[in-house]
C-alpha cells in the first residue's frame, strides 16, 4: 500500500508540473533557509562549549557605578591584581588566569616571518582549557617566560611541520622564544582564540608597567574555573565587595562578578548590570526570518493542494467506497507532502552549499555541512518531518474529511465558503509578512544611510593608519621627515589608538568647579604628539593644536565640545585640569568626533599630549598623487626604516564602515529574506490564479460569448487576489510601523519613519501581485471561448 | 440480507421539509438481482446511497446482514465496505492516477490482503474480463465501456456479497450496456452475488429478478420477474 501511495504521489507530482514546480522551488528555498539557520544556530550555540570544563568556566566581569550609585556600565576586563586575590581568598576558585587581547605578533623563524594572533596568559590557562596537544606538555608549557605555545596551523606556516618542540623563534623582533607545545587548531567558534600563546611573564618583561599592581586599570581578561558544585550566586555575593575592599577609591566603584564562559558569546550586552542580549538577537532574528520563509512556502503547498481539492475529492470519495479509512487517506496525503519535502531538501542542500561561502562572509562565521555527523542527519530528518507535516496536515485532514456522496455526486459543489476564506487568510499571512520585511528593509536602509552620512568630525577620506612598532618608535621623526619629503603624504601624527574606533577611556579627571561625583565621569582619551588636528582634519572651535617648541605643551590637552559642556567650563582654553594625576592646561576645544558607535551619543573626550604612549601612526595621503602610489611609497620607506615588520597600511574609511557592519548585515539579511518572501508568495499567488483561471474557463467562455471584453475579464479574475493583498497591506503596515519604531529607538541618533516608505511598499506589492495574477487572467481571457466551452 | 423499515429521508429547507423518500420498507435476500426504476428525481440514487451506507436516512431502521446499520460506527462500516459491498458508478469513478491493475488492486490493499494473493486475484479478474493487455494503461486511455468493466472488476475483486450499481450503463452505448448486464446476470447466477442496480432502461431491468418502482420517494410497485415470466 505504501509503495502504491508512493507511486501515486510521484505520478501526481509529475502530472501537475506547475504546482509541483511552485511547491518544490518554494519549499527548497524555505528549507535552504532553515538548514542554514540550523547550521548557524548550532555554530553559535556551540561557541566555547568544546572544552571539558566549559560549564564550570567563568569570566570575571565588572559592574561600574556612576555618580548616582547606579550601574553605569558593565565591562569584561579586569585589573591585573584581582586574579591572585581571588585565588588566595576564594577556595571555590579552582584555576585562574589572566589573558590579554589577541593582537598581531610578529613571529620569525629565520627569514620566514609572519604576523599571527597572539595572546599572553598565565600558566593556569592551560588547566582551564584542555587544548588538544599534539606535541609537548601543556602542564608546564607556559612556566618559563620565553616559552610559546603554537597552534598546528601556525607551526606549519612557520616551520612546515607540527613536530617543532623546543625550536626557537624570534618574537616581535625582540626576544628569542622556545616552542613548548603544539596544539590542534582551535575551532572557529572560540571566544579566546589565538595562533600563539605566550607567557604572562614575558608580557611583563617586555612592558614593565604591566608588573605594577594597578586596581584601576581595567585592561586584562580574567578567566577561571569554579570547583564542581559551587553556587555561582553565592560566590558572586562573596566577591561583590572585593574591589571596594582592596582598592577603595573616590573616582571608581566596581563590583566584580563571575559570568559563564558559555554565555559570553551570545549574551554579551549589558544594560544597568543586566544581560541585554547581544549576538543572540541576531541568531533570533535570523531564526524568525528563516522559519517564516519556510512557513510561507508551506502555505503555498496548503493553498495549492486545497485549491486542487475538487480534483482530489473524487479520489477520496472512491477510495472511501472501496474501504479506505480516513487515517489511511491522511497518511497518503502526508506521504505526498513528505515526498515533496524530500525532493525539496535535496535541492535545498545544493542551494546551501552554493550560498554558504557568501553567507559565512555575511555573518562572519565558518559554517559548513558536516555530512559525516549523524546529528546533522537527524536535524535534516526532523526538518523534513516537520515541514512535511506542517505543509501536509491541513490538506490531509481537509481532503480526507470529504463525504463520498458529496464528492461523487456532480451536483454538489465543494466550494464551501470557509475553505476559500481560509486560503485567502493564508495569502494574507504570506503577503503580510512580505510587506513587513520590505518596510523593515527600507527603514533599516534609510537608518544605515543616515549613520553613514552622519558627520564624523574628521576627514576620513584619504586617511590611512599603520601600527606604530619596532624601529618606528626610535625613528619616528625620520619616518615623518622622509614620508613628507616623498610627497606621498601631506601630514602625519602618532596616537595611542586608532581614531576609527573607541579604544580607551578613564575616570578621575578633576577640574575647577567640579562636584565630588564628577570624578566618576567616564572620559574617552587619546594620547598623541604633534599634528593630530591637521592630519585627521578635526575642527577646532577654540584655541589650537599642540605646538612644537612650546615646552608647556608637553602637559597640554584638548577637550571635545561635549566635554566642555559636561564639565561646565565657561572659558575652557587656559583652564587647568588634573588628568591621570598630572596637572594639564587646556589649549584647544574641538568639535565632537564619532569615535565609538555612530548611533550612540558620544562621551566627553580628551586628547592629551604624550608621544610616549603610541600604537598607531596616522597619515593624510597626498591627493595630488594616485592613492595607490602613495601607499606603495609609504610601504617602501617604512620597510627601509623598520625592515623586520611587514607593512600594514589601512584605510580609515574602511575601518569606519566596519563599525556599522552589524546593521549592514541586518539590512542585507532582511533584504534577502524579504526578496525570498515576496518571490515565494508570488509563486503561490501565481499558482492560485492559474488554478482559478482554469476552474473558471467555462464561465470566462460564457462571458466572452455574451460580449465581455478581455480587460473586463482580467479585472474580474484579478480583483479577488489584489483585494487579498490589499488586506495584507492594511494589516501589516501598522505592525511594521510599531516594530521598526522600537528598533529605531535603540539608536540615540535615528531617522523618523516617513509615510513615503509605506506608499512605496504599497505600490510595489500591489504592482507585483497584479502582474503575477493578471498574466494568468490574461491568458485565460484571451483563449477562444469555443475551446473553453467544448470541455463540458 | 437487507431489511428496510419505514425509511424516511427529507431535507429541511427554510423550515419546509422536502421529502425524498417516504415510508420505504422492503427486504432483499441474498442472491437477488434487483433493479430500481423510476423517473428522474424520484429518489433512486438516494435510496441506493442509503443502502450503501453513504447516506443516512432521517428516520427508519436499516439492517444489513442482521446488523443495525444506523448505529454502526465508522470502523464497522469500513469493514462492511471492505468485505461485503462493491460499488459501481455511472461515471465509472476510477482513480485517474492509477493504472487498470492498480485500480483493481486498491480494495485488496485496504482489505490488507497479502501481496501474493493480491497478485493472483488481480490476474484472475483481468483474465476473466479480458483486460490483461490493458492492465498498465491509465483510465483516460480506455473507452467508456472498458472503464466500466474496470469499475466492475474493482467491485468484484474483493469478493463482495452485494454489488450496488447506480446507472452502471448510463454513459454507454447499448452493445456495451448489454455486455455489462450479461456480466451482472452471470455473477448473480453463478456466484450468487446480490445485485442492486438503478436503471432507466426496461431492457436492463429485464436482466434482473425483481423491479422496485419508485415514484416521488415512495415504492409504487415491487414486482418479481419470475412471476411475470
Ligand atoms: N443535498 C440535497 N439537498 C436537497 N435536495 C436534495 C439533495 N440531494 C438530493 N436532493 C433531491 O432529492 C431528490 C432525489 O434525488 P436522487 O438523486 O435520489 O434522484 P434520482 O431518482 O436518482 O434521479 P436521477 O434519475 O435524475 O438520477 C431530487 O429531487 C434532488 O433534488
Ligand atoms: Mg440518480
Amino acid at each position: 500500500m505504501y509503495l502504491l501511495n508512493f507511486k501515486i504521489a510521484l505520478r501526481n507530482l509529475l502530472r501537475n508540473k506547475m504546482a509541483s514546480l511552485i511547491n518544490i522551488s518554494g519549499l527548497a528555498i524555505g528549507l535552504a533557509a532553515c538548514l542554514m539557520l540550523l547550521l548557524y544556530v548550532s555554530y553559535e550555540w556551540n561557541f566555547d562549549r568544546g572544552f571539558k570544563k566549559s560549564g564550570d568556566t567563568y569570566q570575571l566581569m565588572f559592574n561600574f557605578y556612576g555618580a548616582d550609585h547606579h550601574i553605569r556600565s558593565t565591562g569584561n576586563q579586569s585589573p591585573n591584581t584581582i586574579a591572585a586575590v581571588l585565588k588566595e581568598e576564594m577556595p571555590e576558585v579552582e584555576n585562574i588566569s589572566r589573558i590579554l587581547w589577541a593582537s598581531k605578533r610578529l613571529l620569525a623563524n629565520g627569514k620566514n616571518s609572519f604576523k599571527v594572533n597572539g595572546r599572553y596568559a598565565d600558566p593556569e590557562l592551560l588547566k582551564i582549557f584542555d587544548f588538544k596537544v599534539l606535541h609537548g606538555n601543556l602542564a608546564k608549557a607556559l612556566d618559563a617566560p620565553n616559552s610559546i605555545v603554537l597552534t598546528a596551523g601556525t607551526a606549519r606556516k612557520l616551520f612546515g611541520s607540527t613536530d617543532v618542540l623546543n625550536r626557537g623563534l624570534k618574537f616581535e623582533n625582540q626576544v628569542e622564544v622556545k616552542v613548548t607545545a603544539v596544539i590542534e587548531d582551535l575551532p572557529p567558534n572560540t571566544s579566546y582564540d589565538f595562533d600563539c600563546l605566550n607567557s604572562w611573564k614575558l608580557y611583563e618583561q617586555l612592558n614593565t608597567w604591566v608588573i605594577e599592581p594597578n586596581w584601576h586599570n581595567y585592561s586584562y581578561f580574567t578567566l577561571f574555573t569554579l570547583k564542581k558544585g559551587t553556587d555561582v550566586g553565592l560566590f558572586n555575593e562573596k566577591i561583590k565587595n572585593l574591589s571596594r575592599k582592596h582598592a577603595p577609591s573616590s573616582f571608581s566603584e566596581a563590583e566584580p562578578f563571575a559570568y559563564p564562559l558559555v554565555k559570553l558569546h551570545l549574551y554579551d550586552r549589558f544594560l544597568n548590570g543586566k544581560v541585554d542580549g547581544g549576538q543572540i538577537d541576531r541568531v533570533r532574528t535570523f531564526g524568525i526570518l528563516a522559519l517564516s520563509i519556510l512557513v510561507i512556502a508551506c502555505i503555498n503547498f496548503m493553498n495549492l493542494s486545497t485549491a486542487r481539492s475538487q480534483k482530489r475529492a473524487k479520489e477520496v470519495g472512491i477510495k472511501k467506497t472501496i474501504g479506505a479509512s480516513r487515517s489511511s487517506l491522511v497518511s497518503q496525503f502526508l506521504m505526498e507532502s513528505l515526498l515533496l519535502t524530500l525532493v525539496s531538501v535535496v535541492i535545498a542542500v545544493v542551494l546551501v552549499e552554493l550560498s554558504l561561502p557568501k553567507f559565512n562572509q555575511l555573518v562572519s562565521a565558518e559554517l559548513h555541512i558536516a555530512y559525516g555527523d549523524p546529528l546533522n542527519w537527524i536535524g535534516v530528518f526532523l526538518l523534513i518531518l516537520f515541514t512535511g507535516i506542517v505543509a501536509g496536515s491541513y490538506p490531509a485532514f481537509y481532503l480526507s474529511g470529504f463525504n463520498p456522496v458529496q464528492t461523487l455526486k456532480k451536483t454538489v459543489g465543494l466550494k464551501s465558503s470557509f475553505s476559500l476564506n481560509f486560503r485567502q487568510v493564508l495569502v494574507v499571512v504570506q503577503f503580510g509578512f512580505a510587506v513587513l520585511l520590505i518596510i523593515a528593509t527600507l527603514i533599516m536602509y534609510d537608518q544605515l544611510a543616515y549613520l553613514r552620512k552622519k558627520p564624523l568630525g574628521y576627514q576620513v577620506n584619504a586617511l590611512v593608519e599603520m601600527p606604530h612598532e619596532g624601529n618606528l618608535y626610535l625613528k619616528y621623526d625620520l619616518l615623518k621627515e622622509r614620508l613628507l619629503a616623498s610627497g606621498a603624504i601631506t601630514s602625519m601624527c602618532q596616537s595611542s589608538g586608532s581614531i576609527s574606533q573607541q579604544n580607551s577611556n578613564s575616570t578621575g579627571m578633576e577640574w575647577e568647579g567640579m562636584s565630588e561625583g564628577d570624578k566618576k565621569m567616564s572620559v574617552n582619551q587619546i594620547y598623541t604628539g604633534y599634528d593630530f588636528v591637521k592630519t585627521n582634519g578635526l575642527k577646532l572651535s577654540e584655541g589650537r593644536d599642540f605646538k612644537k617648541g612650546l615646552g608647556s605643551d608637553s602637559v597640554a590637552v584638548m577637550l571635545s565640545q561635549t566635554a566642555v559642556k559636561m564639565m561646565g567650563l565657561k572659558k575652557p582654553v587656559g583652564q587647568t585640569v588634573v588628568f591621570q594625576d598630572v596637572k594639564r592646561q587646556v589649549v584647544g576645544v574641538f568639535e565632537d568626533i564619532t569615535w565609538g558607535d555612530p548611533a550612540k551619543r558620544e562621551k566627553p573626550m580628551i586628547i592629551a599630549y604624550n608621544p610616549n604612549n603610541s600604537d598607531v601612526i596616522t597619515m593624510r595621503l597626498n591627493t595630488d598623487n594616485d592613492l595607490k602610489d602613495n601607499v606603495e611609497m609609504i610601504g617602501q620607506i617604512t620597510k627601509e626604516i623598520n625592515p623586520d615588520f611587514p607593512v600594514d597600511v589601512r584605510f580609515l574609511d574602511q575601518l569606519v564602515a566596519e563599525k556599522i557592519k552589524d546593521e549592514a548585515t541586518m539590512v542585507t539579511l532582511s533584504n534577502l529574506f524579504g526578496g525570498l518572501a515576496i518571490f515565494i508568495s508570488c509563486l503561490g499567488l501565481f499558482g492560485l490564479s492559474a488554478f482559478s483561471a482554469e476552474q473558471r474557463t467555462k464561465e470566462i467562455g460564457v462571458r466572452k460569448v455574451l460580449g465581455a471584453s478581455v480587460q473586463g475579464i482580467v479585472g474580474l479574475l484579478s480583483f479577488n487576489f489584489v483585494k487579498t493583498v490589499l488586506v495584507a497591506l492594511l494589516i501589516s503596515m501598522p505592525v511594521a510601523y510599531l516594530l521598526m519604531n522600537s528598533w529605531l529607538n535603540k539608536f540615540d541618533y535615528h531617522i523618523s519613519i516617513g509615510w513615503m516608505v509605506f506608499v512605496q511598499t504599497g505600490i510595489l506589492i500591489v504592482v507585483i501581485a497584479l502582474l503575477t495574477v493578471s498574466w494568468q487572467a490574461y491568458r485565460a481571457a484571451k483563449g477562444n471561448p469555443v475551446d473553453a466551452l467544448k470541455y463540458e | 440480507m437487507i431489511e428496510l423499515k419505514n425509511i424516511e429521508k427529507y431535507y429541511a429547507n427554510k423550515g419546509v421539509k422536502s421529502y425524498i423518500l417516504r415510508h420505504v420498507s422492503t427486504s432483499i435476500k441474498q442472491g437477488e438481482f434487483v433493479s430500481i426504476m423510476g423517473p428522474s428525481g424520484a429518489g433512486k440514487s438516494t435510496l441506493l446511497n442509503i443502502l450503501g451506507m453513504l447516506e443516512e436516512p432521517t428516520y427508519g431502521a436499516y439492517e444489513f446482514m442482521g446488523e443495525d446499520v444506523v448505529s454502526l460506527n465508522e470502523r464497522k462500516r469500513i469493514e462492511l465496505y471492505r468485505n461485503h459491498i462493491g460499488f459501481v458508478f455511472q461515471a465509472y469513478h476510477l482513480i485517474d492516477e492509477m493504472t487498470v491493475a492498480e485500480n483493481i488492486e486498491a480494495p485488496l490493499l485496504y482489505k490488507k490482503v497479502s501481496s501474493a494473493e493480491r497478485k493472483s486475484r488481480v490476474a484472475d479478474v483481468l483474465d476473466r474480463f479480458n483486460m490483461v493487455a490493458k492492465k498498465d494503461l491509465f483510465p483516460n486511455q480506455l473507452s467508456g465501456g472498458q472503464q466500466q468493466l474496470v469499475g466492475i472488476a474493482r467491485a468484484l475483486v474483493a469478493q463482495p456479497s452485494i454489488i450496488l450499481a447506480d446507472e452502471p450503463t448510463g454513459n454507454l452505448q447499448s452493445p456495451q450496456a448489454l455486455q455489462i448486464m450479461e456480466l451482472f446476470k452471470k455473477l448473480n447466477e453463478e456466484e450468487n452475488i446480490t445485485i442492486i442496480q438503478v436503471t432507466h432502461s426496461e431492457v436492463n431491468a429485464a436482466y434482473g429478478s425483481r423491479i422496485l418502482h419508485l415514484l416521488d420517494g415512495v415504492i409504487k410497485e415491487d414486482l418479481s420477474l419470475q412471476q411475470v415470466i
